[in-house]
């Protein structure tokens, strides 16, 4: 009986061992990115731990910076409400109507997460192009035309996560809606909606992560000035890199994380890796 | 009545389909026609493109570096990630939320600002270093940037957070009671795992490792910091093809064959677990 004590504490030191390794693995560049930023030395290279304290770099994050934060944002909200004005009649339309090739209309609406964000983007390009030529419309550079990029990327996970949740979905309570006499539209807004909002506010937030934290179509399609912030990132450590960087970034993870404690507030974790938004 | 629901649907349809097919086509069919300069194409059909693929090392071996980190980095991310999925679904603890929520916030942030921070860590001065040369582990410094190995990492930092939060998802549909079933029947942890966990998670693993696979297959971001010009893969192949010397016609060579390879290589592995799944079910 001792020997399977001794073995099952084992397993329980293993194991805490191996998470304990897998977060420091995850968490390590993050703890580094804060810990560097607030490193006052001279920089030959960066330093962590931080040499000396200091905040200065907060003070020196470059204008552009935080414009191209702002066009991020903004381009992510955007794309993430389009995105579910989109997504949440094709899910609900590949959900409940029965026809015939609902599989391979699934496919198409699926189709963009197989295609590579490089290959999106240079794609995109060439299409802009075709439609400059043509139509001697401007969309390379423009923000109509990294939101329409953006919106095919992002799409297939609001429909994904709406999906996911219409399927777990009671018909019955909507049966039971009209037949106390609540209209279509009234069951709508009143039933259904609220049902699969925890999916579509899941989608929205994928629709959001994925506008975010894209480099390669945001780097093709924009042009100067028009700049996303990862973009402008990949930008900036491969051609001149600025301490300052870092300071951002720092905004960045402590925003990621104080969304996750609001998330959780909101809609619930569950419903996050339910989803699982690939 | 039911019809309404087809229309619904029509507007995302039409509009999803029209920019795939337009832009692919645009894109794609240039593959077939030779690259003038600055960006300019011939006008007669030709495979000569596809030819130079095949033929000229730069991208078969390009092509093979690309399968062969996509295919470790997804073994390793589910190596890693499994183990800690299956203890977080089966830990009964106020931390597991916790612990949840930091793997969901580490997977939110953008990979770019990971590479960052892995780029500070294997600095050549940095505290990592200066800590294996101190100890005698290694006696030059390791270098993330330009190696293949150190794509690798920022490939599993790119695929490791959503994989266990996958996984975590797959061990959760596995009831606990059939674990304790068979340990009640005297199977030791190891068996349980080889004779319970494992195959009812198969699928899920299987499911799991190819996206990792085919995430990594297009992935650019991390394998164009990393590989800091030295390490090409192919969507690093793609970008300095088509934006560094505007030949549109190689680089949807390149696109289309990396799509088609990643797309025939999940469709026999799908083939092989299906396969393996009636094997397994006729003997049993």
């Amino acid at each position: 009986m001792n020997r399977y004590r001794a073995l099952a504490r084992a397993r329980g030191v293993a194991s805490v061992a191996w998470i304990a390794g897998a977060f420091v693995f995850l968490f390590a560049p993050l703890v580094v990115v804060v810990g560097a930023s607030f490193d006052g030395g001279n920089r030959t290279f960066l330093n962590f731990p931080p040499q000396e304290f200091s905040t200065r770099w907060y003070f020196q994050i470059a204008p552009d910076l935080f414009q191209s934060l702002a066009l991020a944002v903004g381009l992510g909200l955007t794309t993430a409400f389009l995105a579910c004005i989109l997504g949440v009649p094709a899910a609900l339309g590949l959900v409940r109507a029965e026809f015939r090739g609902k599989a391979i209309v699934a496919a198409l609406f699926r189709a963009p997460l197989q295609i590579p964000a490089v290959v999106i983007g240079v794609s995109f390009l060439k299409l802009y192009y075709l439609i400059g030529d043509v139509f001697g419309l401007r969309l390379v550079g423009t923000l109509p035309g990294l939101l329409i990029a953006h919106l095919f990327l992002a799409t297939p996970y609001v429909i994904g996560s709406v999906v996911a949740v219409l399927q777990r979905f009671n018909l019955r309570l909507e049966e039971a809606a009209l037949s106390l006499g609540a209209s279509r539209i009234r069951t709508f807004r009143r039933v259904t909606l609220p049902l699969i909002m925890p999916g579509v506010y899941a989608g929205a937030m994928y629709a959001f992560l994925v506008s975010f934290g894209d480099v390669p179509v945001s780097l093709f399609l924009g042009g100067p000035g028009m700049q996303p912030f990862a973009a402008k990132i990949f930008n900036l450590m491969e051609y001149d890199f600025d301490p300052s960087l870092l300071a951002i970034s720092t905004y960045i993870i402590v925003g990621s994380f104080a969304s996750i404690y609001f998330l959780q507030r909101a809609i619930g974790l569950d419903q996050l890796t339910r989803s699982g938004g690939g | 009545m039911k019809a309404r629901w087809h229309w619904i649907l029509l507007p995302s349809l039409l509009l999803s389909l029209g920019l795939l097919l337009a832009s692919q086509i645009a894109f794609l069919r240039g593959g077939f026609f030779r690259d003038l300069r600055l960006g300019r194409m011939g006008t007669d059909f030709t495979l000569a493109n596809y030819e130079r693929f095949f033929t000229d090392p730069l991208y078969l071996d390009s092509l093979v570096l690309t399968v062969r980190l996509s295919l470790t980095v997804a073994i390793l991310t589910l190596l890693v990630g499994f183990p800690i999925a299956y203890v977080l679904a089966r830990l009964k603890s106020r931390w597991t939320l916790v612990l949840l929520a930091g793997i969901i916030a580490a997977s939110f942030i953008t990979i770019v600002i990971k590479v960052l921070g892995l780029i500070i860590i294997f600095s050549s001065g940095g505290f990592l270093n200066r800590f294996l040369m101190w100890t005698g582990i290694v006696s030059s410094p390791i270098a993330i940037v330009g190696n293949p190995g150190g794509v690798v990492v920022g490939l599993m930092h790119f695929t490791m957070g959503f994989s266990i939060l996958l996984l975590y998802s797959v061990v959760q549909t596995i009831p606990r009671s059939l674990e304790e079933a068979a340990e009640i029947h005297g199977a030791p942890r190891w068996r349980v795992f080889a004779r319970v966990i494992l195959p009812l998670s198969l699928p899920g693993l299987v499911v799991t490792g190819l996206i990792v696979f085919n995430l990594c297959m297009g992935a650019f971001t991390s394998a164009a910091l990393i590989g800091g010009g030295k390490v090409f893969t192919l969507p690093v192949l793609i970008q300095q093809t088509v934006i560094n010397q505007t030949r549109y016609g190689m680089g949807a060579t390149i696109s289309a064959i990396l799509m088609l390879v990643t797309l025939a290589i999940n469709g026999l592995s799908v083939l092989a677990m299906t396969k393996l799944d009636k094997r397994r079910s006729a003997v049993a």
